[in-house]
């Protein structure tokens, strides 16, 4: 683990370890028959590289991750640690859970015409040998390489743990297109560090995606969308910049989320004082469509969003009516999996609801 | 040296009228304290917007695009434009780099914007959180240091924070506007806004341009602009509008209550009026903000009128009713600051009714500051042989009211009047000796009489005659003419702190009743020559005049102590010009003009011959070193000036020297005090009425 200092703003550490510190309190004791099911799997419509497809994805239940359990607690958005054992398990649970996931969905996959993409997730490193051992990481692509219908592969990780070696082994074992998902956020180094709390900077960031580039291995950015502290244009104009920066250094994904409210986090307790509201749909649909309007972005890099809590008080929302955020929800899909700007762009035959003059109106104070 | 703010007139504390020049060729200023209004496409696309405010002065603008079109010039002329950006500093330079022309040729002021954080956890955050954003404006500033700026100022709540912000201000001259994003935010923490305020004024130039945004409603606007407030931000109107609120001034009331429409404008009368019973929709929102924004507009309207009509400081009371905290503001301001505001606050208002409102208006700066000179510059007649005191008067001077006259009736009966002292007891001035009935703020304030006195009313007068009296052989004998209790216990006071004998008339009824007035004879007849005065009595008889008498007071109070016998030394010659209803002033012997009395404003406005005969001048008077020999012109301005009394208040009228402080070149009245010479570079000083 590298020791570096991420940022002057130091402060914002010993808050997030306090709220970090009580989830971990509120620690789970899994019995050993959970520890051998993932957190969750699922197959759900999804857009592939280049044309729609279906995704499944498998969420493992692990250690957790390092940099929320370290000394620097972690990003403040982040509640994931919550469904961590927080303590190193035996690597056989984890295979056990890959064997288990497959085992409900791999008829469905081998009889779907559609092409998959796998995630896989432990919300945290899959490069991190304490989450993820070498072996296990050999078994789990010996299992992908015996699936023909999986036609891409996702696993996320911090930069810290993306290694030649790893990249080599990755590649060498699996002959699709595999994507590594980095939890870059932004691409300013102060929103990143001083308020997220990420322990990253871009040039490090740059580095990885070299890395990548040479392994012949995609990278997929996550971006945050409205960081903790930022106002809602203020996180227009941060992941605007940040998606034309990704799209010039041509990483293959941008996967844009926006903020969602995790329990015990620092993000929470700004919300319950009314400091902080997740970002509304108007302003994600405006970020998108002021990046790649007139220019020729998703070309070169396919955007994607699938927000959680999406429509609820904690996730992206507009109004809290249902027909509103649906349409929403229903448009960013359409988004996605056709990468048609148009679907984002309001017309006036489509459906509008009044929030949209409140949203104008009060822009400026959320 | 160019300049950008003007200052006009100053008024009550730290208010003012004054303007921004845009541009000086085209004449197009922005008259200030005034209403910013946002520029927003929801309220644009309203007609009744743009006809309710195409004459209005300044606009706010939000977005770029409308830095673009040739609309915003085509339909608002002789308009003023401040532009900020809501999102990211990054933005903000992309946009001021690529419109940059906009901004050097047009009256459209860049506001440096401070949006992130929204919110800190704790100081050290903020503090490092300002730093950043300082570094970042000083490059702006620094880059572009042809153009005016606007830069914001956010605190966080750490009122001590605000010191991040002194050298960048003082360091890049093209800071001409502060915007304070969040200083008002929370007006419970009036403690901390006044001693940011108090930094400002006395740590930088005071012809900065105070500008606030933030979380503002309309009924906290009068006393943001007795702060110095001078451009008040009405965007979050917009967001209390969404949220519903329909704003009387006085209350924010939930639009879906209200029954009865309380203004005038034609957005309630009709619109509103009529949509009243339909549910939430984006038009009701619409009508609701424009609503909001033309009754803080009229609202602000209203106050400019009044800044120059009225008692200021009086619609200023009346306001603070409907919050506690804009009350706790101004006695905060009275009570602990009142040795700087007294430089800020003209001694003298004309032609203005003052009502008294309370307890709240015992203490106005402009009260305060009157007792406190009375007190320093008053000297006793060296004839005096007794003292009355007497009641106030409803009608003002007191000697026109019916009771006074009665008094007087009695009173100048006595052919050795003038050797009385009559002292007036008043609330909430104090005590008044009768020479000083005609100036300011004796010839015009007012207040409910029932004959209660409160005992903070009780204390201030009780000091006030005790200072007096004390300056007073205390062989005086004192006659009291008086009836309510509150009068009694203000004596009784003074009786513990003084050693004179102090004696009371009889009283029957009322003060006025025949037994009464017969009782003060007799005891005038039995009190006025129980104390031998010895050889005191002037010789020149002139002095013993009802009128001398007045002046000599009145030219002290003005100029400070003794000034009346150096000025008046001969005598003087008076008469009412009939025309400007000023009363002139000569010498008895010399027939020389020394002045006259200007009875509006109950100051006595010196020329050069009765200024002359001031000299040697008292460090403790008014003056001013002007740079040279001789006064162009009829204003004195502020690079014009080497040096000055440290004690100069607005509106005072004030001696002007020449270079080398050794001749009176001219005489004028001041446009504003000795705090604002000290903090400024620019702007006008002194109105001239006199010059060689
Ligand atoms: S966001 Fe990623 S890196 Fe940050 S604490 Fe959560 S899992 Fe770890
Ligand atoms: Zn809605």
């Amino acid at each position: 683990m590298s020791t570096k200092k991420y940022s002057d703003n130091n402060l914002i550490v010993e808050k997030i370890k306090k709220f970090r510190s009580k989830a971990i309190k509120q620690k789970h004791n899994y019995e050993e028959k959970q520890l051998d099911k993932p957190i969750s799997f699922w197959i759900k419509e999804d857009r592939l590289l280049k044309k729609k497809g279906k995704e499944f994805t498998i969420i493992l239940r692990t250690k957790g991750c390092s940099w929320a359990l370290g000394p620097d607690g972690g990003c403040s958005m982040c509640g994931y640690v919550q469904d961590s054992t927080f303590e190193k398990i035996d690597q056989a649970h984890i295979k056990n859970q890959i064997n288990y996931a497959f085992q409900q969905k791999l008829t469905e996959i081998e009889e779907d015409k559609e092409d998959y993409v796998l995630k896989i997730y432990n919300s945290g490193s899959f490069f991190d040998d304490d989450e993820i051992s070498e072996s296990t990481r050999d078994f789990i692509y010996k299992k992908i390489a015996k699936i023909p219908k999986i036609k891409e592969l996702v696993i996320e990780s911090r930069v810290d743990y993306i290694t030649q070696e790893k990249l080599i082994k990755m590649r060498s074992s699996l002959d699709i297109y595999i994507e590594v998902a980095i939890g870059l956020e932004t691409v300013n180094d102060h929103i990143r560090n001083a308020y997220i709390n990420k322990g990253l900077f871009f040039k490090d960031f740059l580095e990885a995606i070299h890395l990548c580039k040479i392994n012949d291995i995609g990278v997929r950015a996550y971006l945050l969308f409205k960081p903790p502290f930022l106002n809602e244009q203020t996180a227009i104009d941060d992941c605007v910049s940040s998606i034309l920066k990704l799209a010039e250094l041509k990483v293959n994904t941008i996967s844009i989320n926006p903020l969602n409210i995790q329990k015990n986090t620092l993000i929470e307790y700004l919300f319950y004082q009314k400091r902080y509201r997740p970002p509304w749909f108007y302003s994600l649909f405006k970020c998108i469509v002021k990046a790649c309007h007139e220019r020729d972005i998703l070309k070169e890099v396919r955007i994607i969003s699938s927000p959680s809590g999406a429509g609820s008080k904690r996730g992206i929302h507009n109004c809290l009516k249902r027909e509103c955020n649906e349409v929403m929800i229903k448009s960013l899909r359409n988004f996605v999996l056709t990468q048609d700007i148009n679907h984002l762009i309001r017309s006036d035959k489509d459906y509008s609801c009044d929030c949209l003059v409140k949203y104008h109106l009060q822009k400026r104070y959320i | 040296m160019n300049y950008f703010f003007e200052l006009i007139t100053k008024g009550v504390g730290f208010s003012r009228i004054g303007r921004i020049i845009c541009s000086k060729e085209s004449k197009r200023f922005i008259s200030t304290p005034n209403i910013i209004i946002p520029m927003k496409k929801s309220l644009m696309n309203n007609l009744k917007f743009l006809e309710e405010f195409e004459d209005h002065e300044i606009f706010l603008i939000l977005k770029d695009f409308y830095l673009q079109i040739g609309f915003l010039r085509d339909k608002f002329k002789k308009t003023g434009f401040i532009y900020t950006h809501n999102g990211s500093m990054e933005s903000f330079k992309g946009i001021l780099a690529s419109n940059i022309d906009i901004f050097t040729e047009d009256n459209i002021i860049p506001s440096i914007p401070f949006n992130t954080p929204t919110t800190v956890i704790n100081k050290e955050f903020a503090e490092e959180e300002i730093k950043i954003f300082i570094e970042e404006s000083n490059h702006i500033l620094q880059q572009h240091n042809n153009l005016d700026f606007g830069l914001s100022i956010k605190i966080y709540d750490y009122s001590e924070l605000f010191d991040l912000y002194i050298p960048i201000i003082k360091n890049n001259k093209n800071v001409r506007i502060l915007n304070l994003v969040d200083l008002f935010d929370n007006f419970n923490n009036f403690r901390n806004i006044i001693k940011i305020i108090f930094k400002i004024k006395q740590e930088l130039d005071n012809n900065l341009v105070l500008m606030v945004s933030g979380r503002i409603i309309p009924k906290f606007y009068p006393i943001l602009i007795y702060l110095g407030v001078d451009l008040i931000d009405s965007s979050y109107l917009l967001y209390l509008s969404a949220e519903n609120f329909y704003d009387t001034i006085e209350y924010l009331l939930p639009i879906y209550k209200i029954k009865y429409f309380p203004c005038p404008c034609t957005i309630c009368q009709r619109d509103l009026k009529h949509s009243l019973t339909d549910k939430y929709s984006s038009e009701k929102t619409a009508q609701l903000t424009l609503h909001n924004i033309i009754s803080a507009y009229t609202y602000m309207n209203k106050i400019k009128l009044y800044m120059r009509m009225e008692d200021f400081r009086g619609f200023i009371e009346k306001s603070s009713f409907d919050d506690m905290n804009i009350i706790s503001t101004l006695r905060v301001l009275d009570n602990q600051y009142f040795n700087i505001l007294k430089y800020e606050t003209p001694l003298t208002q004309i032609n203005k009714v003052i009502n008294c409102h309370g307890a709240l208006s015992y203490n106005r700066q402009d009260f305060q500051g009157f007792r406190e000179r009375l007190i320093n510059r008053f000297t006793p007649e060296s004839w005096t042989k007794l003292i009355i005191i007497l009641p106030c008067s409803a009608k003002k001077p007191y000697s026109e009211s019916r009771s006074h006259k009665k008094f007087h009736s009695v009173i100048r009966n006595y052919h050795d009047f003038p050797d009385f002292q009559e002292i007036i007891l008043t609330s909430p001035l104090g005590a008044i000796p009768r020479q000083l009935e005609d100036i300011y703020p004796v010839n015009s304030y007012d207040i409910s009489v029932t004959g209660e006195w409160d005992n903070e009313e009780i204390t201030i007068a009780s000091n006030m005659l005790i200072s007096l009296l004390e300056k007073f052989d205390e062989r005086i004998p004192i006659l009291c003419h008086v009836k309510d209790l509150g009068y009694f216990k203000i004596i009784e006071n003074a009786r513990s702190k003084i050693k004179n004998k102090i004696y009371f008339t009889e009283v029957k009824n009322n003060l006025t009743s025949n037994e009464s007035l017969l009782s003060l004879e007799e005891k005038i007849s039995e009190l006025k020559d129980s104390y031998n005065l010895g050889d005191v009595i002037p010789e020149n008889k002139n002095f013993l005049k009802t009128l001398t008498r007045k002046f000599f007071k009145i030219i002290d109070y003005q100029f400070g102590l003794n000034t009346g016998n150096k000025i008046f030394c001969n005598g003087i010659k008076t008469w009412r010009n009939k025309r400007s209803h000023q009363i002139e002033i000569s010498d008895l012997l010399t027939r020389e003009k020394l002045g006259k009395f200007n009875a509006s404003s109950g100051q006595i406005e010196l020329n050069l011959k009765g200024a002359n005969r001031m000299l040697p001048f008292s460090e403790n008077s008014n003056y001013i070193v002007f740079d040279g020999q001789k006064i162009n012109g009829n204003t004195l301005f502020r690079p014009g000036i080497v040096s000055f009394s440290p004690s100069l208040v607005p509106k005072d009228i004030v001696v002007i020297f020449d270079k080398n402080k050794e001749k009176i070149i001219g005489l004028g009245s001041l446009i504003v005090g000795s705090n604002y010479i000290k903090n400024s570079i620019t702007g006008k000083i002194v109105n001239v009425y006199e010059k060689i």
